[in-house]
């Protein structure tokens, strides 16, 4: 269990002679509660907070204000004991190393035998398709290897807890669909994933939950087609109803429904709060004679709900 | 220990500096080669007087200089290898993969700082009684490599500790160790206008330059080593790394 309890990080700059100490509140009062196992997403405009977040998380830096626990223990004494797969925004490492030896030494520092840290190694190799690139120097990569080199190091361990920022970016749309299938199975193991990212629909895709940050504040915590759960804003739920024959009933079921399109006669919009309210209105639509063939869900994208949240004062994420 | 896994790395990181370093000193190799060559008396020695016939003041003058950074380079080496020595990982965001890891950031940094200490020893203590056995057929013993030794932890020492302060770490170094110099020659010609106790922590806070030119006099005028100015050296260094370490343990990974 992950918690946030009022957190806040404060990043006050040495006064200049030519003007005095300047204060950024990175992160304000931040409460957030995250379970075990799952994947959870922070999105937001640029300088929302997110990496900040995540420093919280791992303890990079410490909050000025409130507190953050992993398990009941202060994050760097959590990661110290089990350590934590991190992904950082901008992966770089020295251009002189290469790929494969950067690999085992980072597998021995998580611990593992020799012996163990190179087939660990050589798995990540593997599995990030990075092969080819084992005897090169990192100068030499490209800006996607270097990403898969970074999402390599980041699954070493096989940690409880991932930590990934912007995991993507630099992916071509290949190793974007197979990082879907790792963080998939990542989370069928039952480990516990952050991403942060500014690719919305990409987020939608591989996580749960997503936490919104404005202005280094929690905006609202969403979930997503994903979440099986309660406890986050889900929003108002949309189906497509499709009925057979006339639709007089339907103004009296679904006072707000509207019509799909002209090209699709007898297809409608409905919105309801909740599943209960579904069934109720969709049982008065029967009773008064509607004929429905068909009753499909359809979620509003991610994208939509943030610029909702965000409103007009909200940066594009 | 998983804390040597990075050993490899790091040199390789440091590869260029290891080869700059090297040219350095074959550079100063190849001028007492010359030296020898040129002017050596009937014992093998190079003959001042005779240096002066071949090249006059320039030659003389130039031999001088190489001598006198002979005497600093255990300092330039100790830079050059001690720079960015955890600024570059913070920096490179290297800091923050290390920290997710279970592995004591003061095992990385502590291993790194013997061994980036220890190849500058190996470095300068291979160089400086080389240098002096092809110029005068002679080396100032021991002496050397506690010489070399003082200038490794003090210098290796006070980089560690502004590296986790600070990106411009070495540069800082140098100009504390130019402070301390120019410190040290007001304080013995007793030029300094403040007051006592300000000296006196000026002093103490500053390279121990007064030492070091005690342990370098006894390696240049070959006399007993001064072994209470190699334990003041030291201590100065160890505190310095007791204090980066310290640093490093409690400051944010901004």
């Amino acid at each position: 269990m992950i918690e946030f309890v009022g957190a806040g990080k404060r990043f006050v700059s040495g006064p200049r002679p030519w003007r005095g100490p300047v204060t950024i509140d990175a992160l304000k009062d931040v409460t957030l509660s995250i379970p075990e196992g799952g994947a959870w997403g922070v999105v937001g405009p640029n300088g929302a907070g997110k990496s900040t977040l995540f420093a919280l998380l791992l303890g990079f830096l410490q909050p000025t204000s409130g507190a953050v626990r992993i398990r009941g223990l202060a994050p760097r004494r959590y990661v110290r004991r089990h350590g934590a797969a991190y992904l950082p925004e901008r992966f770089r490492v020295p251009g002189e190393w290469r790929v494969r030896p950067a690999l085992v030494a980072l597998a021995r520092l998580e611990g593992l035998r020799p012996d163990v840290a190179a087939r660990r190694a050589d798995e990540a190799l593997q599995r990030l398709g990075l092969e080819p690139f084992a005897d090169r120097e990192v100068r030499t990569l490209s800006r996607g290897v270097l990403q898969r080199l970074g999402l390599a190091q980041a699954l070493l361990g096989e940690r409880e807890l991932l930590v990934l920022d912007e995991p993507t970016e630099g992916l071509d749309p290949l190793w974007r669909i197979k990082l879907r299938a790792i963080l998939e199975e990542q989370r069928a193991a039952g480990r516990t994933i952050l991403l942060a990212s500014h690719d919305l629909a990409e987020v939608e895709r591989v996580v749960e939950r997503v936490v919104l940050l404005d202005g280094g504040r929690v905006r609202e915590v969403f979930e997503t087609a994903l979440a099986g759960g309660k406890g986050a804003t889900r929003g108002p739920l949309r189906y497509r109803l499709e009925l057979a024959g006339a639709a007089r009933e339907l103004e009296e079921a679904f006072p707000g429904a509207v019509p799909v399109g002209p090209g699709e006669p007898g297809a409608y919009r409905v919105t309801v709060a909740d599943e209960a309210e579904l069934s109720t209105r969709l049982g008065a639509l029967i009773a008064a004679g509607g004929v429905v063939s068909a009753v499909l869900p359809e979620t509003e994208p991610l994208e939509a709900r943030v610029q909702r949240a965000l409103g007009s004062g909200g940066e594009a994420t | 220990m998983s804390a040597f896994a990075l050993l490899g790395l790091t040199l390789r990181a440091r590869r260029r500096r290891l080869l700059v370093l090297g040219a350095f000193a074959l550079l100063f190799l190849a001028a007492a080669v010359a030296a020898r060559v040129l002017v050596s008396d009937a014992d093998g020695h190079v003959d001042p007087d005779r240096l002066f016939m071949v090249g006059g003041y320039p030659l003389v003058s130039a031999m001088l200089l190489f001598g006198w950074l002979l005497g600093r380079f255990p300092l330039i080496a100790t830079l050059v290898l001690m720079a960015g020595l955890a600024s570059d990982d913070r920096r490179d965001g290297l800091a923050r993969l290390y920290a997710v890891r279970p592995v004591s950031p003061l095992a990385v940094y502590g291993v790194r700082a013997v061994t980036l200490g220890a190849v500058a020893f190996l470095f300068c203590g291979a160089l400086l009684p080389l240098f002096d056995l092809i110029l005068i057929g002679t080396w100032a013993g021991p002496a050397t490599l506690v010489l070399v030794a003082s200038y490794v932890l003090v210098y290796g020492g006070l980089t560690a500790l502004l590296s986790v302060w600070s990106r411009g770490d070495a540069w800082l170094a140098l100009l504390c160790a130019i402070a301390s110099m120019v410190w040290d020659a007001l304080r013995r010609a007793d030029m300094l206008t403040v007051p006592p106790g300000t000296r006196d922590l000026v002093t103490f806070v500053l390279p121990p330059q007064a030492a070091l030119f005690e342990l370098e006099g006894a390696f240049g005028s070959l006399q007993p080593i001064p072994w209470d100015a190699f334990l003041y050296v030291a201590a100065y260094g160890l505190v310095m790394f007791a204090l980066a370490g310290l640093s490093l343990a409690k400051r944010d990974l901004a």
